[in-house]
């Protein structure tokens, strides 16, 4: 008998089977269904969060790093950061002066400060001091108006370039250009405003008015530590750069030679992957409850069928002495298991997804399904039906007929 | 007048059969030799025990012989693979079975087409020939219910149409009349009187006299041997009064 019969006979055996038990199939259908739904849902949170996450990276630049006293990213030991050294307006000079692969080094600096405008207020907006080249080091864009110049950074003028947020609070419907408010208790002329680039982790980079640096200094007393901007020429040569910026930097800071580093060169692709260590854990144990949710509805395929193997000894017993093979009463079953597993993955596909949208709907959390996913979910589920399928339908075929056939 | 080795349908020659039950061999068949030509109607009669079921496991190709040789048709089936033996069974014999053996939830036809199906005949084919087997057996009209839905006597012609329907060379029937009352067994020992008129050969295994005494031949099994081999009528009464 050839294998196509098999196939043929035994899907039609095994759906048959499976609707004279409704009631079982449909839980046993459930427990697989379940598990491949969470494993989807799951899997959509996370391709939604790291895809979600990529794109704000994006906006930082690649090709730009930023030197600091302490990391971005802080595990634990906070406190061996806090003595560090300031860096000074002098070392950004000398990072200026000897960094051969740099392009535009800046010094960068932010605090708070309430602004105003008219009747409309914004407490606590980050205000940069920046110097021209700000807008390419940090990746923003001028979409109307002018950035600052050189002589009004020298001249310390009361200029100010706003934030796309700052814009649409403070200037519903109005033009900003021109017009003057206040950044604390000081009148500002606004020259022009940035363009959107939305969050970065939950927190807006769109809510910061930005002005000339030497403004900033004398606005904004008291000694401070420096972030040093640098946008490098090749963005292929971020290493060499940052090997570049260590030698000058630990020399102009006379970090001795035995001692670790006293300042942090952060590059926004590194949080990438500091951001995938800090949430991989995660992620794997969030994977290992879907996996176990599979595995329990696997079990319960496993039972379903050796309740059917043990229900249906006699017809096995028939169809062998009719001359079914063993191969034929093997593949009668496992097709059983697997339709019930297939059916499960189908559906649990469709919950899955279901589940993803409406989380993305009413969190903040973006869940998005790439398409392999679901054929990675539907062929689990297959998989997980094959897998257990096997014994209770290599125990069918390997009955005695004669014995099998004497059973009542 | 012993048949040409042509016609010979089944030799058992000097078959055991031993099983180990508990660390113990027990022999359900101690040296069986016996030869059915094609078109013979054959009761095998024994009390229980005697190792008739045995004898008929082997001879339906259920259950193979720890020793001695059997061939069926001229084929030596007795050291065939469990898949060659499958086919075997599916092409050259046509099993009757006491309790009918029906698959519940199938209808009548689907029953009678399933040794076809496992034959890999196709559909439309296999159907035309299970409606033929039911013709036979007078059941066509009962064709579309369920076992549950027919009588035990509509039962067991089901079950001997589905025999039929595979055109085997030996229609092999287990106390075909065990489970039916007197008057719907009289209507299956009539049927297999016409079947062994048109030509087909029969082994019965009964425990019943009476039964045995309407064959033509009968061989009585006692203790795993062969001690009666004759006109039916005889070795009956020999049982009878054993």
């Amino acid at each position: 008998m050839s294998l196509r019969i098999d196939l043929v006979e035994g899907a039609s055996i095994a759906v048959r089977s499976l609707f004279a038990h409704r009631l079982r199939t449909v839980l046993t259908v459930m427990g697989v269904g379940i598990g491949v739904a969470t494993l989807l849902a799951i899997l959509g949170i996370t391709q939604g969060l790291d895809s979600s996450f990529e794109k704000q990276l994006a906006t930082l630049g690649s090709s730009s790093v930023f030197v600091s006293r302490q990391p971005w990213v802080q595990l634990g030991n906070w406190w061996e950061f806090r003595n560090r050294k300031n860096i000074t307006l002098a070392q950004v000079e000398a990072v200026r002066a000897q960094c051969s692969l740099c392009d535009s080094v800046i010094p960068m600096v932010d605090d708070n400060a309430d602004v105003q405008f008219l009747g409309n207020e914004l407490s606590q907006v980050v205000i940069s001091g920046a110097s021209e080249e700000w807008p390419k080091v940090n990746g923003f864009e001028v979409s109307q108006g002018r950035f600052f110049n050189q002589t009004d950074d020298d001249n310390r003028r009361l200029v100010v370039v706003l934030g796309a947020d700052v814009t649409d609070t403070l200037f519903p419907g109005v033009s900003p250009i021109g017009q003057t408010m206040r950044i604390g208790k000081k009148p500002f002329t606004v020259v022009g405003t940035l363009g959107r680039k939305g969050k970065l982790l939950d927190s807006s980079q769109d809510l910061r008015a930005v002005i000339p640096f030497n403004t900033f200094t004398s606005f904004f007393a008291g000694r401070r530590s420096y972030t040093i901007g640098v946008s490098v020429k090749n963005p292929d040569q971020l290493d060499a750069v940052e090997d570049e910026l260590v030698g000058v930097l630990r020399r102009v800071r006379n970090t001795p030679a035995d001692k670790p580093d006293d300042f942090a060169i952060n590059r926004p692709e590194q949080l990438a992957s500091t951001y995938q260590q800090l949430t991989g854990a995660l992620y794997a144990v969030a994977l290992g409850i879907g996996f176990i949710t599979l595995l329990v509805g696997g079990i319960g395929i496993m039972n379903i069928m050796l309740v059917s193997v043990r229900e249906r000894t006699r017809e096995i017993g028939v169809r062998r002495a009719l001359g079914a093979r063993k191969r034929t009463i093997i593949i009668q079953f496992m097709l059983e298991a697997m339709v019930v597993s297939a059916v499960g993955g189908a559906l649990g596909t469709i919950v899955g997804l279901g589940g993803a949208k409406i989380i993305s709907l009413i969190t903040p959390l973006a869940a998005t399904v790439k398409p392999l996913t679901v054929v990675f979910g539907v062929l689990f589920a297959a998989l997980v039906g094959l897998l257990f399928g096997i014994w209770p339908a290599a125990r069918a075929a390997n009955l005695d007929p004669v014995e099998a056939l004497r059973q009542e | 007048m012993a048949p040409a080795p042509a016609q010979t349908l089944i030799e058992l020659d000097d078959i055991a059969r031993e099983y180990v039950v508990g660390g113990e061999t027990v022999r359900a068949l101690a040296g069986v030799t016996v030869h059915i030509a094609k078109g013979e109607w054959v009761a095998i009669i024994g009390q229980s025990g005697s190792g008739k079921s045995t004898l008929m496991n082997v001879i339906g190709c259920l259950d193979t012989p720890t020793s001695g040789s059997y061939r069926l048709n001229g084929k030596d089936v007795s050291r065939m693979s469990d898949d060659a033996l499958a086919d075997i069974r599916n092409r050259e014999i046509g099993f009757i079975f006491q309790n009918f053996q029906l698959l519940p939830r199938e209808t009548a036809l689907a029953n009678v087409e399933l040794p076809l199906v496992y034959r890999g005949e196709r559909a439309k084919a296999r159907r035309e020939r299970a409606i033929e087997a039911l013709k036979k057996v007078k059941l066509e009209h009962r064709m579309l219910h369920k076992p549950t839905e027919l009588s035990g006597g509509q039962r067991q012609r089901v079950a001997i149409a589905r025999a039929l329907a595979a055109e085997p060379s030996l229609l092999l029937a287990d106390e075909p009349t065990g489970n039916l009352d007197s008057a719907t067994g009289e209507e299956i020992v009539r049927l297999f009187e016409e079947l062994h008129q048109q030509g087909h050969t029969i082994v019965l295994v009964t425990h019943e006299p009476k039964l045995a005494a309407r064959c033509p031949r009968a061989v009585r099994l006692s203790d795993g041997k062969v001690v009666g081999d004759g006109p039916g009528a005889q070795v009956a009464y020999a049982e009878v009064h054993a």
